[in-house]
């Protein structure tokens, strides 16, 4: 009835309806075109380009499998950067869209990281699985390898969602340094210092620092002496950012020991991974601590483990925990000292040197993280943390060599930043509340995931303060190891983690 | 957009692997009767249909191989055996006079010897088909072959003896699928008529919701061969495969996989985790147990009593069954009420006095084989490799966990690294040596049982 009434009360002439009716398809179809018109010129990878003007983005999908190719199919930007049509196509490519029209106005280009962007969570937000799917239908080609069989089983049925580019980052825009496909067996294998190789490892008569020397190697590193004593850890209420399982804040006794001034570098581990590599697969065999017992070491890794940015005084990265503690084994038998990872409370003593404020120089950590809306016009505060911190602003995504930073009081580098750090001891969120240990605490009894500390390379300034803690993540880091069962050598997807040594106080009397 | 090609890769294939099973379409089908192709069941065959004639070659001519071949021929119009691989000479020469005495001669140009004798075999460009049936630790090795070679697949069960085998298997039946080859498994029992329409009755909810089941076979003790003077090593374990778990998979792979794979069947999953028993009380020869009891764990309180054992003189019998909150079934020809009473039966055909029989007329050994010539011949296509090696998976996690005497989960065996058997198979001594496992051995990660001993 009410739409009857409506009817009766419009009274427009049957013309001027004609009109409308004429000019509504007109608009509709020239709307229709210049839409498609656009949709398309908006699609090519020359519009593409015009505004995303690093020219390696260009240059490395050149060379990469999607256009560089025996069959000479080309893929195109939008074929991988959008979603297949129908599946979302429009919505995507309206919002990538006015995400780079704002950045063609208001950014510049050269303000942009670009390896960051390279990274795996970045590719991830501008490559569409379903894309990938629309051409890859056979998963399971009759030449395809058992490796790879393994890898696409794992990617059907894992729990925990596996992205295409965890394995393929590299497909679409070639990178030299990616070989994941090919187990890396010369890897390590150059030696490329000169000179005559130490003929023993330093002798330490008395407590103070000294320069360890790796017999039968030219790599040696410095080892500096903290006295132990009291001090605070954890952080306080009142610590801006800081997370619940920083405290409550505890006072801690330690005693003396000798720490790492840099993290484990390239060339002392792969002094390591020289001696004691193993061929074959090792998974699951006892490394036993005696000293007579030959130490079975890692297998070869997979891929490039120093991801390409070089190795030398770079901190080793990738390597499990359960490898870094075997690599404290070795390390003690060459030299016939204790060596072993820090303890979680010596680690943040270390670090600390002294100092209860966030950090172990001056600065707020609300002031110099990049979380939170504003600070994406403002910017975050540099002051401080830049020169003594390798974190996510100035990192240019990788590691660098510990001469980037300035040290801490103990004279100590990188302890926060550059790569977060392995320590002894299992991780438990609740653990400084449970634990009544004051005096050397080694961490809960039982456990699966270790405590790593530092933050690194990639982590928000948030993440690098002095008490700030975090847990290795066993299953996540080794989601794309095509082996069953995964390497107990090498993390398959981690690429921001290390160690440094600890020596105890004890290798004074067991000195030979 | 092609919807089917991102269901078979999209994000529900992530979840695990899926069957349907009788519990999963129980709602969808009340309603009427479902056909077989919904409930993923094969066409019941009088005969294979006529078509462009196959020819196949047999891999492992001992008796269950030249039994197989038999039902190949005897399945329809048109079908040929052409060729015979076996490691021994001795297998091909009895299989070849077998044939030769029914008048269908097997070309001695075809006939290959020793271990890769299966390659020499698919190499030839007529065999359209090719039947596996050697001892199941040869199975990945033959079954990939046969997808390089584009050939369509009949194969024994057990497909493999350890995970590594069943992966490979596993991504071999993705391949053939890709490229449109059939493949058919000897789980008989999915080819059974009776079984299916039971199958039919519990998917309509005749027994309403699946909460427990038990599984048997407990059996006399099965052959074994001693050892003669001039065999070495490989010989005799080859001749003595049935009491090797490296070339066997021990008896609950051997044979308790068909009831194993009726209760995944039914259940429509497989289990998350398995805690049992075995040991070896009279057997003679060999590595194995010859009984096991294993509680198979289907989540949310079901759980799978599976039972076998190969000795003389106890109380021996072969089935499945399975409770329902309204009922119970045997699976194979009965619905009970819960208080006893017969509620449905299987209706065999009756003989020539109009008595019933107690089976169906077409041998399910053959009905199989109906089934695979009826796939390649009119396109409906058919691959059975994956479920028969997910529940021969489900036999290698029972028996681990009785090996080791570990709770054993469907993602360690999945995921393990058990390799079975030699590097390298070749005639003379073998570097191993053996001992059946004892429970409670400290393993360290992997699930591999440590062999140790002397070869008996």
């Amino acid at each position: 009835m009410i739409f009857r009434k409506k009817i009766q009360r419009t009274s427009v002439s049957r013309n001027t309806k004609y009109w409308f009716f004429i000019s509504g398809l007109v608009v509709f179809a020239l709307l229709t075109f210049s839409y498609k018109k656009a949709i398309d010129i908006t699609s090519t990878d020359k519009f593409c380009a015009s505004c995303h003007v690093h020219p390696d983005a260009d240059r490395s999908w050149k060379l990469s499998t999607h256009y560089n190719n025996k069959s000479g199919v080309v893929v195109h930007c939008v074929e991988c950067h959008l979603p297949p049509r129908g599946q979302g196509f429009f919505l995507a490519k309206a919002r990538t869209g006015l995400k780079d029209l704002y950045g063609y106005i208001f950014k510049d280009t050269a303000d942009i990281d670009w390896e960051m962007k390279k990274l795996l969570e970045y590719a991830k937000k501008h490559v569409y699985e379903s894309s990938c799917i629309e051409c890859h239908e056979n998963l399971y080609p009759v030449t395809l390898s058992v490796n790879g069989g393994n890898a696409h089983l794992l990617y059907e049925t894992s729990k925990d969602p596996v992205h295409c580019l965890n394995c393929h980052l590299n497909v679409g825009h070639y990178d030299k340094h990616a070989a994941l496909h090919a187990a890396d067996s010369s890897f390590g294998i150059t030696v490329t210092s000169t000179g005559p190789p130490f003929p023993e490892a330093a002798k330490v008569e008395r407590f103070e620092d000294f320069t360890e020397m790796i017999p039968g190697t030219r790599v040696s590193f410095d080892m500096v002496a903290l006295p132990g004593g009291k001090f605070r850890m954890g952080s306080g209420e009142n610590e801006p950012l800081r997370n619940d399982d920083e405290g409550p804040v505890r006072e801690v006794t330690l005693s003396p020991f000798w720490i790492g001034r840099t993290e484990v570098t390239w060339d002392e581990y792969l002094a390591f991974f020289r001696e004691t590599s193993s061929q074959g697969r090792t998974e699951g065999q006892v490394v036993t601590t005696g000293k007579t017992d030959a130490i079975s070491g890692a297998t070869p890794p997979w891929g490039a483990p120093d991801q390409g940015w070089g190795k030398g005084a770079r901190p080793a990265i990738t390597m499990t925990w359960h490898a870094a503690s075997v690599y404290c084994q070795w390390l003690s038998q060459v030299t016939g000292k204790k060596y072993r990872l820090p303890t979680e409370a010596e680690w943040e003593y270390a670090c600390r040197g002294g100092t209860e404020t966030p950090y172990f120089f001056e600065g707020n950590p609300k002031k110099f993280t990049s979380r939170g809306f504003l600070k994406k016009f403002i910017g975050p505060d540099t002051a401080n943390i830049a020169s003594s911190v390798v974190y996510m602003v100035n990192s240019p995504a990788r590691t660098q060599e510990p001469s980037f930073v300035r040290p801490n009081p103990f004279g100590l580098l990188n302890m926060l930043g550059n790569v977060a750090e392995f320590c002894l001891d299992y991780y438990s969120a609740d653990y400084y509340a449970a634990d009544s240990v004051r005096v050397n605490p080694r961490g809960p009894a039982r456990g699966k995931e270790h405590v790593i500390r530092g933050g690194s390379f990639r982590s928000d300034a948030k993440d690098v303060r002095s008490a700030a803690r975090a847990s290795t993540r066993t299953d996540a880091w080794l989601v794309t190891d095509p082996q069953m069962p995964k390497s107990i050598w090498w993390y398959s997807d981690c690429i921001d983690v290390g160690f440094r040594v600890v020596c105890e106080i004890d290798s004074l009397k067991s000195e030979r | 957009m092609d919807i089917k090609r991102r269901d078979f890769i999209g994000k529900a294939a992530l979840a695990g692997f899926g069957v349907a099973g009788a519990g999963a379409v129980l709602s969808a089908c009340r309603r009427k009767k479902a056909d077989n192709k919904e409930l993923g069941l094969p066409p019941i065959l009088k005969g294979a249909p006529r078509g462009k004639k196959l020819r196949a070659g047999l891999v492992g001519a001992g008796a269950r191989g030249t039994g197989a071949a038999i039902n190949f021929i005897s399945s329809g119009p048109d079908l040929e055996i052409i060729a015979l691989a076996d490691i021994f000479q001795d297998k091909i020469d009895a299989c070849r006079e077998r044939f030769a005495s029914f008048n269908l001669p097997i070309p001695e140009e075809n006939c290959f010897a020793g271990f890769d004798g299966y390659k020499k075999l698919m190499a030839i460009p007529e065999v359209d088909v090719v039947l596996l049936v050697t001892p199941p630790r040869f199975r990945p090795d033959h079954f990939l072959e046969a997808v390089l070679t584009n050939k369509h697949v009949f194969m024994e069960k057990p497909l493999a003896v350890d995970p590594v085998g069943i992966r490979s298997i596993i991504t071999s039946a993705k391949k053939a699928s890709a490229v449109g080859l059939n493949v058919v498994t000897g789980t008989q029992r999915r080819h059974q008529e009776d079984y299916i329409e039971t199958y039919r009755q519990v998917a309509s909810g005749a027994i309403g919701t699946i909460t427990s089941a038990k599984a048997f076979w407990n059996q006399d003790h099965v052959w074994f061969r001693e050892r003669e003077p001039d065999w070495d090593d490989m010989t005799y374990m080859l001749r003595n495969w049935n009491n090797f778990c490296w070339l066997c998979g021990d008896h609950i792979l051997d044979t308790h996989v068909h009831n194993i794979d009726v209760i995944n069947w039914f259940m429509g999953k497989y289990p998350e985790r398995a805690v049992g028993y075995g040991g070896r009380a009279r057997r003679v020869t060999g590595d194995q147990y010859d009984f096991f009891s294993i509680d198979f764990d289907y989540g949310n309180g079901v759980s799978s009593h599976s039972m076998c054992r190969q000795i003389d003189s106890c109380a021996n019998a072969t089935g499945e069954l399975i409770m329902g909150t309204e009922g119970y079934t045997n699976c194979q020809n009965t619905i009970w009420d819960l208080k006893g009473n017969i509620k449905w039966q299987f209706e065999y055909p009756k003989d020539e006095n109009g008595t019933p029989m107690n089976q169906t007329v077409i041998p399910p050994y053959v009905q199989e084989h109906m089934h695979l010539v009826h796939a390649i011949r009119t396109g409906e296509y058919v691959n059975e490799a994956e479920q028969t090696a997910l529940s021969t998976l489900t036999a290698i996690m029972g028996r681990t966990a009785a090996y080791t005497g570990r709770a054993v989960t469907w993602d360690d065996i999945l995921k393990s690294d058990m390799f079975l058997g030699p590097s390298k198979l070749e005639f003379g001594k073998v570097d191993m040596v053996f001992e059946a496992p004892v429970p409670g051995t400290p393993v360290i990660t992997t699930v591999k049982p440590a062999y140790k001993g002397q070869i008996i």
